[in-house]
């Protein structure tokens, strides 16, 4: 029982330590943090801060006008996403389509706990037939003690 | 009842095994980006004019009535050269309509371009800042649309469009909307 | 002649592993020690002849040979000798062939330090050894030939990425396949254990120094290479969760999983079958890596030249091996005896707890890799995975391992009582808080800065607590200088592995939390300001190279009450392959790295774009890795890992 309660409140910690990076809000770390979020299309496996690919340029300069006429970035990553599909995001979404890539730890390490608990119920189990002595057996002990006694 | 889960990984890998498969019969470039415009209305550009020629519009896609190329093309890009033959080839041998997008190009070079080598385009216009590009989803030059008589998006091609993407994919597209 | 010689070398090895493959097994099948002892004498030859037919293929890079098709199309005569010989491995060919040479050397070791070994066991695990190299040599002699000639030699090559010539990036490869081909060998002994049935002391107590070495190199290889990154690549990163990347980073997660179940099976005789699925599934996540990196089916920076064909040979390898030892395990593990039983708190508990993050991680980070492929197949549409979802993701799954790190080493076995360390654990947890609110209070700093900072310092505290309490506590120092000495070199190797982890931890939190960046333009003469720290552009002058031009900039590091530094960031032009990069100029200490990018120039020599990279304590990633690994390496000298641990058992006598 406690056991739960405490993975409960670590999904629920960790959930928040996701959320708590959207902390500050200043215009240039916005961007950053947009940048770190799209992908650049041109060069292979990475993101618009890292690349300096001409369409990268573009995209950045796209995000930095947006974010100064007051757009969101939810409304930035929209508009993108709108354009270039959702392959752009870096970082995928949260709907329905990816819930098997977000819960998936949670889940690999809850099934990991199961196992663990049938393995140690079984072993358990197994202990406790082999220490039980059988009626059979049980009896045959009385008689070899009785007969000791007597003896 | 354990014995089940034995199993359990030989299952999950042959799981896995599959989409590998998959992924390696279909041969398809992971790099290679399939739009997500299709069988959404061409979107608005606004394009500046280059020299005389005319200028190009969404509205031109409406206006001739039926399936053209939307073609986004440099004079800096090599494989648009390459491919610039095999859109002569369509516009005066098949007689398709190509509509241009200059992208991000000199204006001078542009016109020596379609100077020298012919000019395949019924209407071109020039994104000097590749933002009107953006709109369309591009992220690379050359890159050709395939848009139905009603102005939507029915393919893109991303690359030079060769020999054997002109007779194998894009003519056979084209006459396949033609019969619609 | 020379490169024919190796050819034919290669094409011998194939027959002689082979031979290993089916005559041990046989021999194993029908009780002939004759035929088990082949084992020996063809592993031994396997790996000299495989290590003749490298050597030729060096031979031909070192003199330039360009009549060979591999080296003219990889290799230039003006490369400095060093990489001329690291351009070996530099492509798919020659890695693959540096592949096969490892895994010789391996079933040679291991036939060399087990000449003592129950003639059964062995001769099952290099018969494994032999159908693997077999399988590979046949790949490479059948569809990736490194020895093929042109028929018109070239007179110059055509290899000359600048990018490539680099050290770390030179001899990365090589500390990687140590550790990729190294968990071969356990794969083989759990082969060998499931066909004979069954797992005991000696098993074990061979598999773990073998797991040991293959792991130290794996994280060697791994630092090198994220190192190398890191300095090379010109934007001060030093991990991209990039599908190469994460294929190196999935046998490593699955091989700590290992090293720490197998201290269960040794010390305690059970989760033995759980310990062989590890040893399996580690070495089938290496062939993964291999299929991954060489097939094309994903994107990454990376990746080999890539060729569907040869992917699909790799799978057919993937299938046979990782399928094969699948199913056998699914067949023969619950034949296995299983064997004590232990309280969920207790030392097993905590390693199994740690098991099922790490197993658990490898799972999440193959997910995260593969997941656009699935998608692809069932959606038909683009999904990208990228660092922040590996970060959203890990980071949580790997904060418990970190709490429990500490603590373990003071469970005791079977039945631990918890009220016995409350005291110690509370302790150190007020520590670490007080002096990580100290620290950023002065600082300044966010919730996950925060918990980096208490991690790293929660496991230091805890590891060095639990290390005296081992010694013993309230004595006098001679004592306990005495006692110290006396502890296994098992237990400081783990001392400092845990102390190595979470120097990690510290560096990775403190150099992402506190790191500046700065991007901007930058007149001759102007100065920028980070923290202290006085950057001063002073001047650009043009540098000529062996074989490039560049523009070089020369900056002023000025600090208050020490000397004054300089930087000298390029761009660089390689005119034989018209490429433009940036080399970084980067000043290191333990405190902090300044890395400053020379970007383009804006106007006429007077403005140039700039990148500069505040980050401090960015050595202790590197430092922090090294250190666990340097605890392996201290562990693997303990006399109880040695190698070559054999039974006084006449080994001519063969059980069932």
């Amino acid at each position: 029982m406690r056991l739960i309660i405490l993975i409960f409140f670590y999904i629920i910690f960790s959930i928040s330590l996701v959320h708590s990076q959207e902390a500050l809000k200043v215009n240039n770390i916005e961007a950053k943090e947009l940048y770190e979020e799209l992908r650049c299309l041109v060069c292979q496996n990475q993101s618009l801060l890292d690349s300096d690919a001409p369409l990268a340029l573009d995209l950045k300069k796209l995000v930095l006008d947006k974010l100064e006429e007051g757009s969101s970035k939810e409304e930035i990553k929209e508009f993108l996403v709108e354009r270039y599909g959702e392959f752009i995001l870096l970082k995928p979404t949260f709907t329905i389509k990816n819930i098997l890539l977000w819960t998936a730890p949670f889940i690999f390490v809850l099934f990991g706990f199961f196992l663990t608990f049938l393995f140690l119920r079984k072993k358990t189990s197994q202990k406790e037939e082999t220490s039980i002595l059988s009626e059979v057996e049980k009896e045959k002990l009385k008689k070899i003690l009785n007969r000791d006694i007597l003896e | 009842m354990r014995k089940i889960y034995l199993y359990l990984p030989l299952l999950f890998f042959f799981i896995l095994v599959i989409f590998f498969a998959r992924q390696l019969i279909l041969d398809k470039d992971p790099s290679k980006l399939p739009s997500v415009l299709l069988d959404k209305s061409f979107p608005s550009v606004k394009l500046n004019q280059l020299d005389s020629y005319k200028l190009f519009n969404k509205e031109n896609l409406l206006f001739i009535g039926e399936p053209s190329l939307v073609n986004i093309w440099s004079s800096w890009c090599a494989p648009c050269q390459i491919e610039h033959e095999f859109l002569m080839k369509m516009s005066d041998e098949h007689n398709i309509k190509i509509f241009g997008i200059n992208y991000k190009d000199d204006k001078t070079d542009a016109i020596n371009v379609l100077k020298l080598n012919g000019n395949p385009f019924y209407a071109i216009g020039r994104d000097e800042d590749g933002t009107q590009a953006i709109n369309l989803g591009v992220y690379g030059v050359p890159e050709t649309f395939i848009i139905d008589a009603s102005g939507k998006i029915r393919y893109k091609h991303v690359g030079p469009i060769l020999e054997y993407d002109m007779n194998d994919i894009i003519l056979p597209i084209l006459n396949k909307i033609k019969r619609e | 002649m020379v490169i024919e010689l190796g050819h034919f070398c290669l094409a011998l090895v194939l027959t002689i592993s082979l031979f290993q493959f089916i005559v041990p097994a046989l021999g194993a099948r029908y009780n002939s020690i004759g035929l088990m002892r082949t084992s020996y004498i063809t592993a031994y030859l396997s790996f000299i002849l495989v290590f003749l037919s490298f050597a030729s293929l060096t031979y031909a890079y070192i003199i330039s040979d360009f009549s060979v098709s591999l080296v003219a199309n990889n290799s230039h005569s003006l490369k400095p000798l060093i990489y001329k010989i690291s351009g070996v491995w530099g492509n798919h060919e020659g890695s693959l062939l540096l592949w096969v040479l490892i895994l010789t050397f391996y079933s040679a070791a291991v036939a060399f330090f087990g000449k003592r070994l129950p003639i059964k066991l062995i001769s099952l695990v290099l018969s494994c050894q032999g159908l693997i190299a077999s399988s590979f040599v046949s790949f490479i002699l059948f569809t990736s030939n490194p020895f093929i000639r042109l028929f018109f030699p070239e007179i110059e090559g055509e290899g000359f990425n600048p990018i490539l010539q680099d050290f770390g990036l030179a001899i990365h490869p090589p500390f990687l396949y140590l550790g990729y081909v190294g968990l071969s060998v356990t794969f083989s002994f759990s082969i060998a254990a499931l066909l004979i049935g069954r797992v005991d002391t000696i098993w074990v107590k061979w598999v773990r120094p073998w797991t040991l070495i293959a792991w130290v190199f794996l994280t060697i290889g791994i630092a090198l290479g994220s190192w190398w990154a890191y300095r090379e690549l010109g934007w001060g990163g030093w991990w991209f969760w990039d599908p190469v990347e994460n294929a190196s980073f999935m046998p490593w997660l699955a091989a700590t999983a290992l090293l720490h179940s197998s201290i269960v099976a040794e010390k305690r005789d059970t989760l033995k079958a759980w310990t062989i699925l590890l040893a399996i599934i580690a070495f089938s996540l290496s062939l993964l890596g291999t299929f991954i990196v060489r097939s094309g089916v994903l994107i990454s920076v990376h990746a080999f030249a890539s060729d569907p064909s040869r992917g699909l040979y790799i799978l057919m390898l993937l299938i046979f091996f990782t399928g094969g030892a699948l199913a056998l395990f699914a067949k023969k593990a619950a034949s296995l005896k299983s064997g004590s039983l232990f309280q969920p708190i207790s030392r097993e508990g905590a390693l199994v707890i740690n098991n099922i993050i790490f197993a658990s991680s490898a799972a999440t980070v193959l997910l995260g890799t593969l997941y656009p492929i699935f998608i692809d197949a069932i959606n038909n549409s683009k999904v990208s995975v990228g660092p922040p979802y590996f970060e959203a993701v890990f980071v949580p799954l790997m904060v418990p391992a970190i709490l429990l790190c500490a603590f373990s080493p003071m469970l005791s076995w079977k039945r631990a009582k918890l009220e016995n360390i409350i005291e110690r654990v509370i302790a150190v947890f007020i520590f670490s808080i007080l002096f990580t609110a100290i620290f950023v209070f002065i600082y300044g700093g966010s919730a996950s800065a925060f918990l980096g900072l208490f991690l790293g310092l929660w496991l230091i505290l805890g590891t060095i607590y639990e290390f005296f309490i081992k010694v013993g506590t309230k004595l006098s120092f001679n004592k306990f200088f005495k006692r110290a000495i006396q502890l296994p070199r098992s237990a400081y190797g783990m001392s400092l592995a845990h102390i190595g982890v979470a120097i990690f931890v510290i560096g990775v939190t403190v150099s992402s939390a506190w790191r500046i960046d700065i991007e901007q333009p930058i007149l001759k003469g102007e100065t920028v300001f980070i923290n202290d720290i006085e950057l001063r552009f002073l001047d650009i002058i043009e540098v000529n190279g062996p074989n490039w031009v560049a523009e070089r900039g020369k900056f002023e590091v000025i600090r208050e009450g020490k000397n004054n530094e300089y930087l000298f960031p390029e761009r660089r032009f390689y005119p034989a392959s018209q490429v433009n990069t940036s080399e970084p100029a980067i000043m290191s200490n333990v405190i902090f790295d300044l890395y400053v990018v020379l970007g383009e120039n804006l106007q006429n020599d007077e403005t140039f774009s700039l990148r500069v990279y505040y980050s401090p304590f960015i050595n202790w990633i590197w430092f922090g890795i090294m250190c666990m690994a340097l605890g392996g390496i201290l562990s693997l000298t303990d006399r109880k890992h040695r190698l070559g641990y054999s039974v006084k058992i006449n080994p001519e006598t063969i059980y069932k």
